[in-house]
């Protein structure tokens, strides 16, 4: 119809038209979108893995591990106890130690048969299944260690090779049941036996109703073994995937809001902008609902772009990020990015889009067409006490705190941007602080020096960390040019009556190192506050927050401040020196 | 017109109704009401002043319309100090001010009425002019005249406006 | 016969603000235009000739009063009817021309029709007509800064026809505008008159107005003087101007 071909064609040509407020625009939702793709790609959370790794594998309902010895007639009777329909095992399992690429590790070795188990057969991700001399290790705890089929190992100083990575539902993941698992023949692992190694034996069982494994499992628990129902292992699993989750939440929000709070600030530019092409179509006949629609299809045309990119970025990103061949079980080469993360993704950006256009866009279809004709730019506000009080200041603060009251609603999104993104760079310190110093595992040889899981949750962070600086030093960089351009004229006319160029660029810079300040004061306890909740959240509230040094903290302030100055200092001594003549006769 | 007749003989001596026809296609629908026989008074007493000569034309002799005239000296002269003349007709509007400003002292008239009505004539007039220069093709010369009058008759009304302006709030202070 | 009128106005009133600063822009107004006939409004800057101009347009609601377009009564319309009426109605033709930048000459023209749901095809044939018909074929697919002052206005005033409206209303419309442009504009005034186009315009040009049938004078929102400038069996005296005795 050709009204919408109209709307189409208003909305390409008004983009065009503005080429840069176009660009800022998308990329401020297309960095949000690629650290979003990234972040999601990272924490796993594109879809709970455990189900479908249980299923593959025939995981056990029932998990019994004895506490050394071998109890004969209590193992030999729990395959024929009441509501155990199979079992399989038991199995030798032998805690050695192994060294593999130059780290040593306690692991436990669980002898199997080459041929597959009816129960619990580890559903190999890459390489092949236990051969003489080849052993299968526990992905988690090949990910910790960084081998790939192939590498040669030793266990209790004899030589192995890695003959493949594998997943079980049998057992937590390393790190969140340590020791580690490898799989190997039984002839092998006789030959790690002598007179002081601990053994243990593991059988697999299945009930006839799985949902009653917790109670059986109570019920057959002594203090010589124990039995796991198979609901344990995937909560103990759950854990990493919540924690991680979590810090992807948590970073997340702070993301959406920065990107909200930037978006807000360069719509309502640009509506402002728009304000009289409004009113002329509705003085040729334009609906309010036409206008609203036109309003809203140029930014969502914009974030879908974004989000698409986003998209694209993110997924040739983050393979850099993870670990080759770690994809879904059962699909190795399964893409990283699933159904649900683009709906996630795309629905992010969508509703940030919407949040920060929905309600100029709206007023500004409502405007009275007259209004909307006759409207010049908003005037810059005026604060007579801001007049007052900075007219006691030197030149340069004067300059710079008038200039920043001249436009609250920037001077808003220069804190909000400051205060978040430090915020972030605290939550992450202090993630990293406290998961290597309050680390109990340290010191238990079963743990490897460097902690797998912090990693992970270290990575997730730094990805949501590096995404949100990035993004607030896209925001200075918008508000300084902002600034520049808005206050070209009472700067240029300062400088007419007296003011020194170097004056007027520190006035600038102090623009916006003004509300950076008390943004950046204020991030550093929100920090540490928000990483509080997180722990909570994450159900860890056991766990003691360990803060950073002061002296990092210090440094992240310092940093900030002087990233600002640089952000603003050359743009700002760019602007501050064009003659003033030219100034003011351009303007 | 004396002089506007004799810068046109400069060029080459012409008959009467030749020089006519040029005043016509010059001032174009301004022109129309211009008497005909005006061209060949105005030339009878440019010869008796001695500013132009008739050249007798083989023939018909002592025909008005079918004499030849041609520029004397004198003449010649008059045409130069025409041409390097700087006078221009008076920018002035005297009368009409003059005629407030009786009406006003004398009690004759309200001089706001006086200019309301005047503005309405010169509306008319600046209506008809502008008409007529429409009519007129593109780069006609006619056209250029009537131009000149409609911005002169602007400028006019511009200033009715003052003097509107001026004598209300006169009137206002009862003076 | 007398036709009923094509506009028609009665004590309209416009006001801004409030108790001690209340501004009656518009006061007790009445104004009858019959079809095809062109009425100038004047009168001093402020006297509120805009003002009358937005409210028969349909761009503002009278404080008081009644407007009346082609039988309809168009003041207490809700805005999506108002929308309509602007689209198929009323042209509006403003002083500082209002082209969409980002567009070209046709595809301004065209752009009410398409607001109004009329197909792309037909749009562009009628914008295209009308661009012939005053004179811009060869401009039809440049930009609007590519274009002249006078160049610009006749686009707006094509837009405004496009609707093929039942009045053109016009604010300044050689406000922006040089002599020579302003002539281009006049031709394009006059020929909608000879076209039957009712017209009303508001102009401190004198050169505009003195082409109207009917030449009204605002001041301080009311209506004080009323001239015909047609009709009466008035014939030009352009001897007069040249000093030539009849």
């Amino acid at each position: 119809m050709g009204r919408i071909r109209l709307l189409i064609r208003l909305v390409i040509r008004d983009l065009r038209r503005r080429p840069g407020q176009s660009a800022m625009l998308f990329l401020v939702i297309a960095a949000t979108t690629t650290t979003l793709t990234v972040g999601l790609a990272l924490g796993g959370v594109t879809a709970s893995p455990w189900d479908h790794t249980r299923a593959v594998t025939a995981g056990p309902d029932v998990t019994v591990t004895t506490n050394g010895g071998y109890p004969a007639a209590f193992l030999a009777g729990l395959p024929n106890a009441p509501g155990v329909r199979a079992a399989a095992g038991p199995y030798l399992l032998v805690t050695t130690s192994l060294r593999a690429r130059g780290q040593r590790v306690d692991v436990d070795t669980e002898a199997r048969d080459v041929r597959p188990a009816a129960i619990d057969q580890p559903a190999v991700t890459a390489g092949s299944w236990i051969r003489p001399g080849g052993v299968v290790i526990e992905r988690g705890l090949a990910d910790a260690l960084g081998v790939t089929p192939g590498d040669r190992i030793t266990l209790k100083g004899r030589p192995f090779q890695v003959a493949g990575i594998a997943v079980t539902a049998a057992r937590a993941t390393y790190p969140n049941n340590a020791p580690g698992l490898v799989w190997i023949t039984t002839a092998d692992s006789l030959q790690l036996l002598d007179a002081d190694t601990t053994v243990a034996y593991v059988l697999n069982l299945r009930l006839a109703s799985p949902d009653a494994a917790p109670a059986f499992a109570a019920a057959h628990t002594t203090d010589t073994f124990f039995a796991t129902p198979w609901q344990d292992i995937r909560d103990e699993d759950a854990v990493l995937v919540l924690a991680e989750r979590v810090v992807l939440v948590v970073g997340s929000w702070l993301l959406g809001l920065l990107a909200l709070a930037s978006l807000a600030v360069l719509v309502g530019a640009r509506l402002a902008d728009q304000a009289r092409r409004i009113g002329l179509l509705k003085a040729v006949g334009a609906t309010s609902r036409f206008i609203a629609v036109l309003l809203l299809a140029e930014y969502l045309i914009v974030a879908l772009a974004a989000a698409v990119v986003g998209l694209v970025a993110g997924r040739l990103a983050a393979p850099l990020l993870t670990n080759p061949g770690a994809g879904l079980v059962g699909a190795p080469d399964a893409p990283l990015i699933t159904a649900s993360t683009v709906a996630i993704v795309i629905g992010v950006a969508v509703a940030i889009t919407c949040g920060a256009t929905l309600v100029p866009a709206l007023r500004g279809a409502r405007t009275s067409t007259l209004r909307a004709l006759a409207h010049a730019a908003t005037p810059p506000r005026r604060h007579p006490r801001v007049n007052a009080l900075s007219a006691k200041l030197p030149a340069s603060l004067l300059l710079g705190m008038r200039l920043a009251a001249r436009r609250p609603r920037r001077a808003v999104l220069s804190v909000a941007s400051l205060l978040i993104t430090v915020a972030m760079i605290v939550v992450a310190l202090t993630i990293q602080h406290t998961l290597s110093t309050a680390n109990p595992q340290l010191g238990n040889s079963a743990y490897l020096a460097h902690n797998a899981f912090a990693d992970k949750i270290n990575q997730v962070a730094t990805v949501l960390t590096v995404g949100l600086v990035l993004l607030a030093a896209a925001n200075a960089l918008f508000v300084t040019w902002a600034t520049i351009v808005d206050s070209r004229r009472p700067a240029a006319l300062a400088r007419a009556f007296g003011a020194t160029p170097r004056q007027v660029s520190a006035g600038l810079s102090a623009a916006q190192l003004i509300p950076a300040l008390p943004a950046a004061l204020l991030g550093i306890p929100a920090g540490l506050g928000l990483f509080n909740v997180v722990i909570t959240i994450a159900g860890g509230s056991g766990t003691s927050v360990v803060t950073p040094p002061t002296w990092s903290l210090a440094s992240v302030l310092v940093g900030t401040l002087v990233a600002v100055m640089a952000l603003t200092l050359l743009p700002a001594r760019i602007g501050a020196n064009r003659p003033v003549a030219e100034v003011l006769r351009t303007e | 017109m004396q002089d506007v007749l004799l810068a046109l003989l400069a060029k080459e001596p012409s008959h009467g109704y030749e020089l006519r026809a040029r005043l016509q296609a010059a001032l174009g629908p301004l022109g129309e009401p211009m008497n005909g026989g005006q061209v060949y008074v105005t030339l009878g007493r440019l010869e008796r002043a001695g500013l132009i000569t008739v050249e007798q034309a083989t023939g018909q002799a002592d025909r008005s319309d079918r004499k030849v005239y041609l520029l004397t000296p004198a003449g010649q002269q008059r045409v130069a100090a025409w041409l390097a003349e700087t006078e221009w007709p008076r920018p002035a509007p005297v009368e009409f001010h003059l005629k407030l400003v009786a009406a006003a002292w004398a009690g004759l008239a309200d001089p706001v009425g006086l200019i309301a009505v005047q503005r309405r004539e010169l509306l008319r007039l600046v209506g008809d002019a502008q008409r007529a220069a429409m009519a007129e093709p593109a780069g006609s010369v006619a056209g250029l005249l009537l131009e000149g009058a409609v911005l002169r008759l602007q400028a006019d009304l511009n200033w009715l406006d003052q003097c509107e302006r001026h004598w209300s709030t006169r009137r206002g202070q009862g003076s | 016969m007398t036709q009923s009128p094509m506009v028609r106005a009665r004590g309209l009133r416009l006001d801004y603000g409030a108790g001690a600063s209340l501004v009656r822009a518009v006061d007790e107004v009445d104004l009858e235009v019959a079809a095809g006939e062109t009425v100038a409004v004047v009168g001093p800057s402020g006297c509120g000739k805009s003002s009358l101009l937005h409210l028969l347009g349909g761009l503002e609601r009278p404080s008081a009063g009644e407007v009346w377009l082609a039988g309809q009564r168009i003041d207490r319309l809700r805005e999506t009817a108002m929308a309509r009426l602007r689209n198929h109605a009323i042209g509006f033709v403003f002083q500082a021309f209002e082209l969409i930048d980002e567009l070209t000459a046709v595809e301004n023209v065209e752009l009410p029709a398409l607001l109004g749901g009329v197909a792309s095809r037909t749009a562009r044939r009628r914008a295209v007509e009308l661009l012939e018909r005053l004179g811009l074929a060869q401009r039809a697919g440049h930009l609007s800064a590519q274009l002249s002052g006078g160049q610009r206005q006749r686009v707006a005033i094509a837009r405004a026809l496009i609707g093929d409206p039942q009045v053109l209303l016009a604010d300044e419309p050689t406000g922006n505008l040089d002599s020579t442009a302003t002539v281009e504009v006049l031709r394009v005034f006059d020929e909608l008159r000879a076209a039957g186009q009712t017209v009303i315009v508001v102009s401190h040009d004198s050169r505009i107005t003195a082409t109207a049938d009917r030449l009204v004078c605002m001041r301080d929102g009311a209506f004080v003087d009323e001239t015909r400038l047609t009709g009466g069996g008035h014939r030009p005296n352009l001897g007069a101007m040249a000093g030539w005795e009849a």
